[in-house]
């Protein structure tokens, strides 16, 4: 396509005559909804100079679309372990300076020399934050203590029922139907998944997008149960104290498991104030900070070792990382685009 | 007849401006996605490439028209909605408003809210029509339920209330410009000639103002069809239209070659359309003569 390289040559031209203000001190972060809290950003943009700006994410298949889109806009990104390699070969991403990052060394190597995040001796990501996807619901409303992922599936609750609007809703049905490989399903397996999703349609009153909309329809009684990123959720919803509370779950048939770290957007201006963030996020006022604002895992020991009381160790799993191996950790389906096809035919359907 | 040069020079100094600009932002992206319809998604993501796959998963995979038939049917329910509650209202700030300031003012109220933003103005109505909303709330208080009903938000009917409600003036201002201009003589003609108002309205005012009719039902039906905020806010599960199986596959799917074939397909859709009502209304404009 000549005309779209005129075009690509077109742009570049017209910014590189532009007047190069914008440099100094800015870090545009594309992340999570709770990853750039005032509580612990303000603190960074005044200790740093370096002034923070986040755009929130809904799903981890955002980070490529918004990058494909045209990139300049944002510095560092935070998908989670199962996209990472997927920036990385889609050429969204340079590797990491590791000389510039300060605590790296003090975050479980589990993590840090995960197979995604090192690759052929090159650093591609900063571990930043862990957690799980559990079960969350209104005890007022739902009989009995739930123990499954068959609650997401059961007539009772008609109506009442939300699911995340992203493709491990295959994951959730897979293994609600007893199907040991989430992550590489047969298509035999796939068109049992989207049958049951397809079947579960009727019992849904809306696919949450965003963790706002979830509190959202929890908070409002819009909905009594959902799957909702551990923590974030029922912490908001039991602020609201709107005279009654959610509480979550792990099902027996296990929760998944989910690591997010920071990655550096290729040919950015802004790597002074990129490093700046990782270390500081690997700092006590950083990790505790978003644990805090987010009801997630700590990657960092270390870190947060004099900021958190015992209790709130033995919660967050500080130093349990065997907590892993009781979850269903998310990686990059085998056949990611047939999963993709099936979750959007699976909301397209009557 | 030849022009002078300097006159082609000044016509084409003159509208340079609006050409360059229908051509760059308009005719120029147009051509490139239709171009980007035969490439091909490869993973992490799409090479350019010239082949018919994406039209043929469009047509072979019934989640498409399924989608597809799904948005007319919404667009059609929209647009009827906004006839039904348009029409009447133009007519009576036309024909039965006597006062000039009054009829500008009633005419503004139904303008006004398109000052607001569109978002706020959908918002708004998953307030009124949540479990917990107004219109539950209202209902229980005056004894009509005992609990708070479902039926209102996060389903296909919800969405028709929210575009009629955004969309009517879209209705409502065309079809006022003609009835405005409809001579008075020619109502006064078929009175006196002893044609009741019914009749007057069929033989004369309908007729006269069908042009008002098909303008606004256009572009009610265009605005809605390509609607994609309604689906997000008050749709429910089964409340996915067109625009918003584009986003997806610009977006999480990242099939851009897909999303384009989709695109233009949209395309090919509304330009049929338009050329319809186009043919409609030259057709009723001959039966008029």
């Amino acid at each position: 396509m000549t005309g779209r390289r005129t075009a690509q040559a077109l742009t570049a031209l017209a910014l590189a005559t532009l007047p190069f203000a914008a440099a100094a001190g800015e870090l545009n972060i594309l992340t999570w909804e709770g990853y750039a809290d005032p509580a612990f950003i303000t603190p960074f943009e005044e200790a740093s100079g370096c002034t923070v700006s986040a755009t929130y994410v809904g799903s981890n298949d955002d980070f490529a679309a918004k990058l494909a889109a045209g990139g300049g806009v944002y510095d560092v990104i935070t998908p989670s372990l199962d996209t990472v390699g997927m920036m990385r070969l889609a050429g969204f991403v340079d590797p990491i300076d590791t000389a510039a990052v300060s605590g790296i060394s003090g975050i479980y190597p589990e993590f840090s020399e995960h197979p995604e995040i090192v690759v052929d001796g090159e650093t591609w990501a900063v571990p930043l934050i862990w957690g799980s996807v559990s079960v969350i619901y209104r005890p007022d409303k739902i009989s009995g203590t739930p123990d499954s992922i068959g609650v997401l599936f059961d007539p009772a609750y008609k109506g009442k029922i939300s699911m995340w609007d992203d493709k491990s809703a295959i994951y959730w049905t897979a293994r609600y139907l007893g199907y040991p490989n989430v992550f590489d399903l047969s298509d035999a397996e796939l068109e049992a998944v989207k049958a049951k999703l397809i079947e579960q349609k009727p019992l849904i009153r809306k696919y949450w997008s965003s963790a706002g909309e979830l509190t959202d329809l929890m908070a409002n009684n819009e909905v009594w149960v959902s799957n909702a990123w551990t923590g974030l959720t029922s912490k908001d919803v039991n602020a609201l104290e709107k005279g009654f509370s959610v509480v979550e779950f792990s099902p027996k048939e296990k929760a998944e498991g989910w690591m997010d770290s920071m990655m550096l957007v290729r040919g950015t201006p802004n790597q002074e104030c990129a490093a700046k963030f990782m270390s500081y996020m690997q700092s006590a006022q950083g990790q505790c900070g978003i644990a805090a604002s987010t009801g997630y895992f700590p990657v960092n020991p270390g870190a947060v070792a004099d900021c958190m009381d015992a209790a709130m160790k033995e919660e967050r799993k500080v130093d349990n990382i065997d907590f892993v191996k009781s979850l269903v950790m998310w990686q990059q389906p085998v056949r990611l685009d047939k999963y993709l096809e099936v979750w959007n035919a699976v909301k397209a359907a009557p | 007849m030849r022009r002078p040069a300097s006159s082609i020079l000044k016509t084409a100094g003159l509208f340079s401006l609006p050409l360059g600009w229908t051509l760059l932002l308009l005719i120029v992206p147009y051509l490139m996605m239709i171009a980007v319809s035969f490439w091909t998604r490869q993973f992490p993501l799409f090479v350019p490439d010239f082949q018919f796959g994406n039209y043929v998963q469009l047509f072979s995979d019934p989640q498409y028209t399924t989608v597809i038939l799904r948005t007319l049917k919404i667009a059609a329910m929209v647009t009827a909605a906004a006839l039904v509650l348009g029409y009447p209202l133009a007519y009576f700030l036309v024909f039965t408003l006597r006062s000039e300031r009054l009829r500008n003012l009633v005419y503004m109220a139904v303008i006004v809210p398109l000052w607001v933003s569109y978002l706020l103005r959908a918002y708004t109505w998953k307030i009124i029509l949540g479990t917990d909303g107004a219109l539950n709330s209202a209902l229980m208080s005056l004894g009509v339920i005992d609990a708070p009903l479902d039926l209102f938000l996060y389903n296909q009917a919800a969405m028709v209330i929210t575009l009629t409600y955004i969309f009517v003036p879209f209705m409502v201002m065309p079809i006022y410009a003609v009835l405005e201009n409809i001579p008075k003589g020619l109502i006064e003609a078929s009175e006196d000639l002893g044609i009741g108002p019914l009749g007057t309205f069929r033989h004369v005012i309908a007729p006269l103002s069908l042009g008002g009719v098909v303008a606004g039902a256009m572009m009610t039906f265009c605005l809605s069809f390509g609607d994609f905020v309604a689906p997000v806010l008050v749709g429910g599960p089964d409340g996915i239209m067109v625009a918003n199986l584009l986003q997806t596959q610009f977006g999480a799917a990242l099939n851009w070659p897909l999303g384009s074939a989709l695109a233009t397909l949209v395309l090919i859709m509304v330009l049929v359309i338009l050329g319809l009502t186009g043919w409609a209304e030259r057709a009723s404009a001959r039966n008029l003569r």
